[in-house]
C-alpha cells in the first residue's frame, strides 16, 4: 500500500476529477487489516509556503486521536495562473482504546491564482457526506467573508493569538455568523490554551461555602509569556463575564480596574513573565490567595489556595501542551456553542 | 447525569467547563481491599478529582501511612489503565492515610472520627465522607454498627456521608432485605450508593442514548416490531480463585440478579420523565416488577442451568468444575444458565427475552441484541432467513452493529444480510475511563444515577428467588446439565429457543 504510511509526504498526485475513485482504489489495494473512520471533515487553510507538508504533519498528530476525513489545503492567491494540484493519502495508527489498525484520509490540495472561487468548490466537493465540517482557518480573514463557504461550516478554527486587529477580525466573523444565522460556532484556539488554567481555578470555587470569596475577590494577577498578552486579556475578560464585572477604566491593557455587581473594585495586573501562555495566576479575596501555576516540568499545574506568602502543598493537575496539535484535539473534543468565550470576549473587546 | 437535590447552587466559573456534576471535596474510608487506588489515581492524573480529596485505608493489620503509600503505589503501578508518574505519585500519595483497627473495634471508629475531624481541618475535606465497603458482606453490619454509633454516618449542614456497597447485595431475598435494613439503619437510601461496575461501562449508558437520542427506533421498539431480544455475557474463565464464593453464589445469584437484569431493564425501560437518578431508577424497576413469574413447572422449561465439565479453551484443556481448587467434588452449583422470559408489559407483550450467562464458552463477550420481525414475505420470491438484528457490544470492542439485508451484485436476484458496524475504539481514539472510575466520581458528586436503588435490588431478587429454591431442593430439583468447556452451553439450553423457532445469535 504505497500511500498508506506513517510520513508525511503528501501521497499520491491525483487528478482532481478523480479523487473520490483513486481513494476508493487506495482503500482496495491496501494490504492487511486496516479499518477506515471519520467522525467529522478537518479542513486546514493556509498561505504559508510550505503549510502542506507541515500541516500533513499536524493531521498525522491529529488523526492519532479524531478520525475525520482531512482536507489541507495550501493556497498562492497571488499567482498569476490558476492552477490546482492534488493529493491523496492516509494516517494510519493503531488504536490505543481499541489496539486496531485506523486510518484517516487526507486529500491536500496546492491552489494557485483565484482562491475565492476555488475554495468552496474544491471543498465542498470532496466532503465526507452527513458528517459535520470544521474549518480550521489559518489566515487572517478578510473582506469579502465568502457566503458560499461560510454558510457550509459548523466550527471555524482560528487563533486569536496571532491577530493585528482584534476587533476587526471579530467585525467579519461575526458577520459570517449572522449570514449564517449564528449557525457557525466560532473556536479560538487562544481560548482553548486556557482550559486547564480555567478549570483549575474554577474547582476552587466548587463547594458553596466558598461561593462568598468570589464576591471578595479584590486582586488578580496574571503572568503570561512573551506574546501572549491577549491570551491573558481573554483570561481576564473570562473572570469579568462570568461574575458580573465591568471595567471602569485601565490604564493600560496592563492594569485593569473591574467593578463587581456590588460596586467593589478589583484591580487587575497582566504582566509579562514566565514562559508559558499563562503563567502564573493569583486571585486574592479577602485573606485568602488562590494560585495557579505551571509546574516546572511543563506539563503540570501546581493549584493552591492559602494566605499571601504561605507555602502550602499543592495540587497537581494536567496543564495541557500548548502545540497545535493538542490544541485542535482539545477543541475536537468539545461540541456546542463557545457562549462563555464570547462573554469573556465582549468583556475585553476594546483592550483585544 | 443529574445534580442530587442536595447539591449547591452551580459554580459560575464552571461554565462550560464541564458537563458532568462537579465531584466534591471529601474523604474516602475504604474498608478492606483497595482495589480502587488505581483508579482514583487515574483520577487525579486526569485533574479529575476536586482540590481536596484524602483516602484513608482502614483495616487491621499494623501499617504506617508510609508503608500503606508504598504498597498502594506498587498495586497501582501493576494495575493502572496509564503509566504512574512519580510527580503525580507523590502529590498523590500525600493525600494517602492507613487507619488500624479490627472492624468489630468500637474505639477504633472513635478514633477514626476523631481523625477525619483532623483532616477535614488539616485538608479542607469539609466534612464530607464517602465510606466504601471492599469488606466481606457479612462485616457489613458490625462496619455501619459502629460508624453509626460514632456518629459518623451523619454531618453538620453543607456536608454530606455517603456509603457505597459492592455487590453482592444479598444472595436471596431475604438477606437483601436484612442487608438494606442494616444499612438503613446507620444511612438513609439517599445515602446509599450500591455500585454494579457493569452500569459504568460506556456502553450500558449508551443504551439510553441509543434508544432516546435516535428518533429511528423509537416507533420499532416494541412487540410490533420486535421478534425477540437475546442477552449473552459469556467468558471464557473458570472459576479461579473465586471458588469459596461462586460455590455459595452460582451464576444466576453472581451475574443474572444484578448486571444482566441492570442490562435488560436499559433496554426495556420506559422513557423517564427526565435524567434524575430517581426518574430512571423508577423506569427500571418498573421493567423487574413486569418480569412474569413461574410456576415451578414454568421454572423447569423456562430455565437451564448446567456446569462445565472438562474440555479445551483456545485449545488448551481445561479441568471441569467439580475438578477446580476449593469445590465440592459434587457441586451442584451451576456454573451457565439460560432462560426464556417475558416482560408482562403493553411495550413487551410476548416478546421473549433469552438471557445466557456461562462460564468456560468458547470466547469472553457480553452483548444484547434486538432481533426485528421479517418483513412480509410478498415480495423478492423469498422467505428472508435472516431478521435484521441491532447489536449492542458491552465488552469486549465496545460498540453497536445493525444487520440488514442488501442485494447481492450480479444479474441474479440474490439477497444477503450485510452488517453495519460502529467500534467505539475506532471511532474515538481515546481511551474511556474504567467503570469504576466514572461511578466513583458520581458517587463524590451526589449522582445516583448509576448505582441500583434499595427496590431495584429487592425486585431483582423477588424474580430471582423462585427459581433458585428449587434448585436447593433436595427432592425433584430440577436437573442440573453439563457442558464440556470450550462449548456454548448445553444442548438442552438452545431447545429452549428451539422450541419457539429461533436459535442463539453466533458470536
Amino acid at each position: 500500500m504505497p500511500a498508506i504510511s506513517e510520513t508525511y509526504s503528501l501521497g499520491l498526485p491525483v487528478e482532481i476529477g478523480r479523487i473520490d475513485q483513486e481513494l476508493k482504489k487506495l482503500w482496495r489495494e491496501s494490504e492487511g487489516a486496516v479499518t477506515r473512520a471519520s467522525l467529522v471533515n478537518l479542513a486546514v487553510y493556509s498561505e504559508e509556503p510550505g503549510s502542506l507538508t507541515s500541516n500533513t504533519q499536524l493531521m498525522a498528530g491529529i488523526t492519532e486521536d479524531h478520525a475525520c476525513r482531512a482536507i489541507v489545503i495550501e493556497a498562492d492567491c497571488h499567482a498569476e495562473d490558476d492552477q490546482v494540484e492534488a493529493w491523496i493519502s492516509a494516517h494510519c495508527h493503531v488504536r490505543r482504546a481499541g489496539g486496531k489498525q485506523v486510518c484517516s484520509e487526507q486529500i491536500s490540495f496546492r491552489l494557485k491564482g483565484g482562491c475565492a472561487t476555488l475554495l468552496p468548490s474544491i471543498v465542498f466537493s470532496h466532503l465526507d457526506s452527513d458528517l459535520p465540517f470544521y474549518l480550521w482557518w489559518q489566515e487572517e480573514f478578510r473582506e469579502p467573508m465568502d457566503p458560499q463557504l461560510w454558510t457550509w461550516v459548523d466550527r471555524v478554527i482560528y487563533d486569536s493569538h496571532g491577530w493585528k486587529d482584534f476587533s476587526a477580525q471579530m467585525r467579519l466573523l461575526e458577520s459570517a455568523q449572522e449570514e449564517t444565522n449564528q449557525r457557525i460556532v466560532l473556536c479560538d484556539l487562544n481560548w482553548t490554551r486556557l482550559d486547564n488554567v480555567r478549570f483549575a481555578l474554577a474547582q476552587f470555587f466548587d463547594h458553596p461555602a466558598s461561593h462568598h470569596r468570589l464576591a471578595k475577590i479584590s486582586k488578580l494577577r496574571i503572568d503570561f509569556a512573551s506574546g501572549f498578552k491577549s491570551t491573558a486579556l481573554l483570561f481576564a475578560g473570562w473572570l469579568g463575564a462570568q461574575l458580573g464585572w465591568h471595567i471602569e477604566n485601565a490604564k493600560s491593557s496592563s492594569v485593569l480596574r473591574f467593578i463587581t455587581p456590588a460596586g467593589r473594585k478589583v484591580d487587575a495586573e497582566l504582566r509579562e513573565r514566565g514562559e508559558q501562555p499563562i503563567h502564573e495566576i493569583a486571585l486574592t479575596s479577602g485573606h485568602v490567595e488562590f494560585i495557579v501555576a505551571h509546574a516546572e516540568c511543563g506539563d503540570l499545574l501546581e493549584v493552591l489556595r492559602g494566605k499571601p506568602g504561605e507555602k502550602g502543598f499543592p495540587q497537581l493537575m494536567p496543564a495541557g501542551k500548548d502545540d497545535p496539535v493538542s490544541l485542535i484535539s482539545e477543541e475536537l473534543m468539545r461540541g456546542g456553542p463557545h457562549h462563555v468565550y464570547l462573554h469573556a470576549v465582549n468583556c475585553v473587546r476594546h483592550l483585544l | 447525569m443529574n445534580r442530587a437535590a442536595d447539591q449547591p447552587e452551580p459554580n459560575p466559573l464552571r461554565e462550560g467547563i464541564s458537563a458532568r456534576a462537579v465531584p466534591q471535596p471529601c474523604t474516602i474510608v475504604i474498608f478492606g481491599a483497595t482495589k480502587l487506588v488505581p483508579a482514583l489515581y487515574n483520577l487525579a492524573a486526569d485533574g479529575d478529582l476536586p482540590p481536596a480529596v484524602i483516602i484513608a485505608g482502614f483495616a487491621r493489620r499494623k501499617k504506617s501511612d508510609d508503608d500503606f503509600r508504598r504498597d498502594l503505589e506498587q498495586s497501582t503501578r501493576k494495575f493502572s489503565r496509564q503509566a504512574v508518574r512519580d510527580e503525580i505519585w507523590n502529590t498523590f500519595a500525600q493525600s494517602i492515610f492507613y487507619h488500624q483497627s479490627e472492624f468489630g473495634d468500637e474505639s477504633g471508629y472513635k478514633r477514626l472520627a476523631k481523625r477525619l475531624d483532623e483532616i477535614d481541618k488539616n485538608h479542607g475535606t469539609r466534612g464530607n465522607r464517602l465510606f466504601y465497603f471492599a469488606a466481606a458482606p457479612d462485616q457489613f453490619e458490625a462496619i455501619l454498627k459502629h460508624l453509626k454509633a460514632a456518629g459518623l454516618n451523619e454531618t453538620c449542614k453543607g456536608s454530606w456521608a455517603r456509603v457505597i456497597v459492592e455487590k453482592p447485595f444479598g444472595t436471596d431475598l431475604a438477606s437483601a432485605r436484612e442487608l438494606n435494613r442494616v444499612v438503613r439503619n446507620s444511612f438513609t437510601e439517599e445515602q446509599t450508593y450500591r455500585i454494579d461496575h457493569f452500569l459504568g461501562k460506556e456502553t450500558a449508558q449508551n443504551i439510553l442514548v441509543l434508544r432516546f437520542a435516535n428518533a429511528i427506533f423509537a416507533p420499532l421498539w416494541n412487540t410490533h416490531y420486535i421478534d425477540h431480544v437475546q442477552i449473552t455475557a459469556a467468558e471464557t474463565l473458570g472459576v479461579g480463585t473465586r471458588a469459596g464464593f461462586y460455590e455459595r453464589a452460582g451464576a444466576l445469584r453472581d451475574m443474572v440478579q444484578n448486571h444482566l437484569l441492570q442490562l435488560l431493564c436499559l433496554v426495556a425501560m420506559e422513557p423517564p420523565t427526565d435524567l434524575s437518578a430517581d426518574s430512571i431508577r423508577d423506569e427500571k424497576v418498573k421493567v423487574v416488577r413486569s418480569l412474569r413469574r413461574w410456576s415451578r413447572t414454568e421454572i423447569a422449561a423456562s430455565v437451564v442451568r448446567a456446569q462445565y465439565a472438562e474440555g479445551a479453551i483456545h485449545g488448551d484443556p481445561v479441568a471441569g468444575y467439580r475438578h477446580e481448587e476449593n469445590v465440592n467434588p459434587d457441586s451442584q452449583t451451576e456454573t451457565f444458565v439460560a432462560l426464556r422470559l417475558f416482560i408482562d408489559n403493553w411495550r413487551w407483550a410476548d416478546v421473549p427475552i433469552y438471557m445466557r450467562v456461562g462460564k468456560r464458552l468458547p470466547k469472553s463477550a457480553t452483548e444484547i441484541s434486538i432481533h426485528f420481525k421479517k418483513a412480509p414475505a410478498v415480495l423478492f420470491n423469498k422467505d428472508l432467513r435472516d431478521l435484521n438484528v441491532l447489536v449492542i457490544r458491552i465488552q469486549p470492542d465496545e460498540g453497536i452493529s445493525l444487520r440488514i439485508h442488501a442485494k447481492v451484485p450480479g444479474t441474479s436476484f440474490r439477497i444477503e444480510p450485510v452488517k453495519m458496524d460502529f467500534h467505539y475504539g475506532t471511532s474515538f481514539g481515546k481511551a474511556s475511563p474504567e467503570a469504576y472510575e466514572r461511578l466513583l466520581l458520581d458517587a463524590m458528586s451526589g449522582d445516583a444515577t448509576l448505582f441500583a436503588r434499595r427496590d431495584e435490588v429487592e425486585q431483582a431478587w423477588a424474580f430471582i428467588d423462585p427459581i433458585e429454591e428449587p434448585w436447593q431442593a433436595k427432592k425433584d430439583a430440577p436437573e442440573l446439565f453439563f457442558y464440556p468447556a470450550g462449548s456454548w452451553g448445553p444442548e438442552v439450553a438452545d431447545d429452549l429457543l428451539a422450541r419457539d423457532g429461533r436459535a442463539w445469535r453466533r458470536l
